[in-house]
């Protein structure tokens, strides 16, 4: 009983990783559909960000983040290149918070409002949301991100690593 | 006597971490190549080569003064920092949009109401009898829009309301394929103004029939 209890933590790790794997595939599907059916919408809240005035490059982002979202959860859905990919959503969540925090400390700023209480449409999909939540969310997204790269969880994958050599050490399988 | 040093091939390995990298510039390559396709094959995707927020909408905006067929807007001349394809746009308020929709010439034609709302919105509610013009989607529009508007006397183009700049968008389109500048008049108070008037909207097609005071 005491022999099994290492496996078994492992094998519950495992378990808890790919569901946060499936999670996180669920949450940019969702997101990216929210924004491709509407890019329209989604170019002008990125507009607002200041990011260019150079027109393709805008629209080059509108057109391809939220598709880009999509392709990121369905591999991560179907566990395909699972730590590629989540290091590619790692840095883009990192990148999308730091874009989101520096819009609200110009709001906050021009609206001299406490910062908590800036609220706006990020343009992630969720509508207008309070500062401070969407930074807790995006804390939180961009942490299981980055555990994902930890290598856990590699059951229910179709193709876990595309690069050869990538793999970690074999961990207990759960099956 | 020393020895020679041997050149032995030195063989870069590459680590864990360099191969993970690997993959998710694998996955980002991937990644934009599938957006770029998606995006080219969705009947609602951006045509990336496209302008879609021009100069001239940041231009300044001049009330006018008076309504109704006798409107005396500024001249685009007088507007200041306005001449040729800079000109300043003309607005008009409630007050005025509501003199506008209630004049005689509204039947005739001769005035005439633009929704530069998307095509959800519009069906959602709009000021009745008013053209659907969804100015990321002009192409879609033109058709039906254009000769309306080269008829009419005064064009009200109207959005949302509020920040919205798709009346703006909606009005430049229609100054650069042709429509006279003194005949554009954003309504900035746009469908929220309107309803907040309490002033009737059209639901579904244009001229459906379909009335309610308030949208939904």
């Amino acid at each position: 009983m005491t022999d099994d209890y290492p496996i078994r933590r492992v094998a519950v790790v495992n378990l808890f990783t790919v569901l946060i794997r499936w999670l996180l595939g669920a949450i940019f599907l969702y997101l990216g559909l929210t924004k491709a059916l509407h890019p329209v919408e989604f170019l002008k809240l990125l507009r607002q960000y200041d990011l260019t005035r150079d027109a393709l490059l805008l629209n080059f982002l509108a057109a391809g983040l939220p598709w880009f979202e999509i392709f990121c959860g369905v591999l991560l859905w179907a566990g395909v290149a699972v730590r590629g990919t989540a290091v590619a959503l790692t840095l883009m969540l990192l990148t999308f918070s730091l874009l989101v925090l520096h819009r609200a400390l110009q709001l906050h700023a021009a609206l001299h409002i406490p910062f908590c209480a800036v609220k706006f449409d990020c343009g992630c999909g969720t509508g207008e949301e309070f500062i401070c939540h969407k930074l807790a969310v995006n804390f939180l997204l961009t942490a299981l991100s980055a555990w994902l790269v930890s290598g856990r969880g590699k059951q229910f994958c179709v193709r876990y690593s595309l690069v050869r050599g990538s793999k970690l050490p074999r961990t207990p399988d759960l099956r | 006597m020393k020895e020679p040093l041997r050149q032995t091939p030195v063989k870069i390995r590459q680590g864990p971490v360099g191969k993970v990298l690997r993959e998710a510039v694998l996955v980002a390559v991937a990644g934009v190549v599938f957006a770029l396709f998606a995006n080219q094959i969705s009947p609602r995707g951006l045509t990336l080569t496209r302008n879609y927020f021009p100069d001239g909408i940041d231009k300044a905006i001049l009330p006018v003064t008076a309504t109704g067929t006798n409107t005396t807007a500024l001249s685009p001349e007088s507007a200041p920092g306005g001449s040729g394809k800079q000109e300043a746009w003309q607005s008009i308020d409630g007050h005025q949009a509501v003199q506008l929709f209630h004049n005689s010439h509204l039947k005739q034609g001769a005035i005439v109401f633009v929704d530069a709302r998307d095509e959800e919105h519009y069906i959602a509610g709009h000021v009745p009898g008013a053209y659907e013009f969804d100015p990321y989607h002009p192409e879609k529009y033109f058709p039906t829009v254009l000769p309306a508007c080269r008829a009419a006397e005064q064009i009200v183009v109207y959005c949302n309301g509020g920040d919205c700049e798709d009346s703006k968008s909606a009005a430049l389109l229609l100054r650069e394929v042709g429509i006279a500048n003194r005949k554009l008049f954003l309504y900035e108070d746009g469908i929220t103004g309107w309803t907040s008037n309490h002033q009737p909207v059209e639901t579904g097609a244009r001229n459906s029939g379909n009335l309610s005071i308030t949208i939904q």
